[in-house]
């Protein structure tokens, strides 16, 4: 089975604007892939649409993964694919304990068809362990998991626990959106040693990290970077591309593709 | 007597009268004094016109075929230990009355008042269940005292009278709990609830309503709160066909403070009224209403919710708060907060309220992580519901009120 991930000419409009125009992007298992692009770019909206958000309407395309386009999916059953979003902006589930929401999401993927749930549920001892060690990879103090999903949580805060989301649930494709903003340096290297950890427990696992900026790439270094303008991408190349832009900003790619197209 | 008096059961409602209530009490060796209050609150209840309830629609309310029963068959009392050796007291009221009439005479009708309207005034003429909790001076009990409630068949009535009593410096917990099937035909819960917590008690209160189909519940329950007392009250209603509940935190004196929180879960054509009164009539009292509604299909909640605040009364804090989630487009609550304020010297007063389907982004951000669409409306129902329903007291009332919430989202 051919397990890339493979944008195609993606198109897909919020409230009748159109904000992606015909995306075209390929990861392939094991590699990371970062999209960079200015604010406004269509960043966030790709991630959120290859989630399913529902208010992202998708007009023409199609994103292929291990033999489905998924675009067809419920967003619970592209989770179960192996599609994993980690949120810019995770919400808050008041009452909802992060253990609790945790081992609902596992035992959710671990379901069967025709299976009693209690059946394939995760064992309460093998998920406290599991958790346990996620957590004190990704140095969350233990009473966290006794706390509701993001209440209250800082930034900083909200961004690890969407790491050790991913680091429970092992998706074999990740989109990590804006995993760096609201981030301190410490708090940044703590969630990026995660992510790379991660990346070499499953080696096959890839990872798709949209950011504004070049920082977060000096700790996930991509093999492949995309840019993305007005609902394109429109450069693509390899880990110098971040650097390149790191330097001269995103203005000389826009005067380049404005005379491209002039 | 009757003939359906043999079989412990006063006439049905439309045929009784103020002579047979005064010999079914008389046969029951209760005192006069109450012989006369129960008779006086019938000529109350057969002179007084029905209230008129906006949100309540007892329209198709048969009360005239209604029977009630006498004796306290209906409630079951359950403590884990037997606390009499400190002198605490926790058995039926009908009981009580013979041996500790004077406590009761002193207490009885003085937090709720039988001339209310219509129904407290039947309630005061034909109270026959309920518990009698004494707990004297300084006296600490962590185990809870349960007064459970139940119908064994449609038709009849229930009027239960709680009246708890917790004296200075002490403390206990208190737990009611309406449980029954769903009824043939109508089944009326006419329950009032007493409470007094003396200088320096407190008192943690469940009032948990889960009846089953075809039951009008219509009740009245008042702490009064004496100086530097603590409430912790909380209120689940889940059951019944009509519910309308007054309900009164009176902070009186000084110092008193309360934590009150209800949950309501309205589908099918349920009617669910809470009509929670907060009255400040001290000084430097405190007090927290947080209320949540969730209601489903084509039910109906109301929270008639007032705070009041008299002349008399300084330094008040007081903060009120109530949600809801509709679940379907069909379903509908009403929510009327009221402040009433006669007093210039309010310490802080604050009020929040929303209203509105689930948040999509909520829903959206499990699904991503999984979870089903249902799952995630009963992971996000009943986590709405969980800071009110971990302030129950007793573990399995707690998990059998989950479950029924859960049931519930279908």
């Amino acid at each position: 089975m051919n397990t890339d991930f493979v944008i195609k000419d993606l198109h897909v409009q919020i409230e009748d604007k159109e904000i992606l125009k015909g995306v075209n992007l390929t990861v392939k298992p094991g590699t990371i892939h970062a999209i960079m692009g200015p604010n406004g770019s269509g960043k966030s909206t790709l991630a959120y649409a290859l989630m399913g958000h529902p208010n992202y309407e998708v007009t023409a395309g199609e994103v292929w993964y291990k033999g489905e386009n998924i675009l067809e999916m419920e967003p619970d059953e592209r989770s179960k694919l192996g599609i994993f979003l980690a949120f810019q902006y995770p919400t808050s589930i008041p009452g909802v304990t992060v253990a609790n929401f945790l081992r609902s999401a596992m035992n959710a993927h671990r379901a069967e068809e025709g299976k009693d749930p209690k059946e394939t549920a995760i064992p309460m001892a093998q998920f406290r362990k599991e958790l346990r060690a996620q957590m004190s990879m990704l140095e969350i103090d233990e009473g966290f998991a006794r706390r509701y999903l993001n209440e209250g949580f800082s930034g900083g805060e909200k961004k690890r626990i969407e790491i050790l989301q991913m680091a429970m649930l092992k998706p074999t494709m990740a989109v990590m959106d804006e995993t760096d903003s609201g981030l301190d340096i410490d708090a940044l290297r703590v969630v990026a040693n995660g992510v790379n950890a991660l990346g070499q427990q499953e080696s096959e696992m890839g990872i798709l990290v949209i950011t504004h900026y070049q920082r977060l790439l000096n700790y996930i270094k991509p093999q492949f970077v995309s840019v993305m303008m007005d609902g394109r991408i429109v450069r693509e190349g390899g880990p110098e591309l971040a650097l390149e832009l790191e330097d001269k900003g995103y203005d000389f790619i826009k005067e380049e593709v404005f005379s491209n197209a002039s | 007597m009757p003939a359906s008096n043999s079989n412990h059961t006063l006439p049905a409602l439309a045929d009784l009268t103020d002579t047979q209530i005064a010999e079914a009490s008389r046969a029951a060796n209760e005192p006069e004094w109450l012989t006369e209050w129960r008779t006086s609150a019938w000529q109350n209840f057969a002179e007084s016109t029905p209230p008129f309830w906006k949100r309540t629609d007892l329209s198709k309310f048969r009360s005239e075929t209604i029977t009630a029963p006498l004796g306290a068959h209906n409630t079951t009392l359950i403590c884990e230990q037997d606390f009499a050796k400190h002198g605490v007291i926790f058995t039926t009221l009908a009981d009580a009355i013979h041996n500790h009439g004077d406590l009761i005479k002193q207490h009885l009708g003085t937090a709720v008042d039988p001339t209310a309207h219509k129904f407290t005034a039947l309630h005061a003429a034909l109270w026959q269940d309920g518990a009698f909790l004494y707990v004297p001076k300084n006296v600490s009990i962590e185990a809870p005292f349960l007064a459970t409630f139940t119908f064994n068949n449609g038709n009849h009535a229930i009027f239960p009278h709680n009246l708890i009593i917790v004296e200075r410096g002490s403390s206990a917990m208190f737990v009611e709990e309406y449980v029954s099937d769903d009824v043939e035909g109508q089944g009326y819960s006419s329950p009032a609830t007493e409470i007094f917590v003396g200088e320096d008690a407190s008192l943690k209160y469940a009032a948990v309503q889960t009846w089953g189909k075809g039951v009008y519940h219509i009740g009245s329950q008042r702490v009064r709160l004496n100086n530097n007392s603590n409430l912790n009250w909380v209120i689940a209603n889940v059951g019944g066909q009509i519910q309308h509940v007054e309900a009164e935190t009176s902070l009186e004196n000084v110092g008193s403070r309360v934590e009150w929180t209800g949950a309501t879960f309205a589908n099918g054509t349920q009617s669910l009224l809470t009509a929670p009164i907060l009255r400040h009539a001290g000084t430097n009292t405190e007090s927290h209403l947080d209320f949540k509604t969730v209601v489903d299909e084509t039910g109906y909640s109301t929270f008639d919710g007032l705070i009041k605040i008299e002349h008399e009364s300084h330094g008040t804090v007081t903060r009120l708060e109530e949600h809801a989630i509709h679940l379907s487009p069909k379903a509908r609550t009403d929510s009327i907060p009221g402040l009433k304020i006669d007093t210039n010297d309010v310490a802080r007063a604050g009020h929040a309220s929303t209203s509105g389907q689930i948040d999509e982004e909520q829903l959206f951000y499990m699904l991503s992580r999984g979870i089903q669409r249902d799952e995630a409306k009963r992971m996000i129902v009943r986590g709405f519901f969980e800071p009110t329903l971990d302030r129950i007291p007793v573990e399995s009332l707690r998990e059998r009120i989950t479950n029924l919430i859960e049931e519930k989202i279908r």
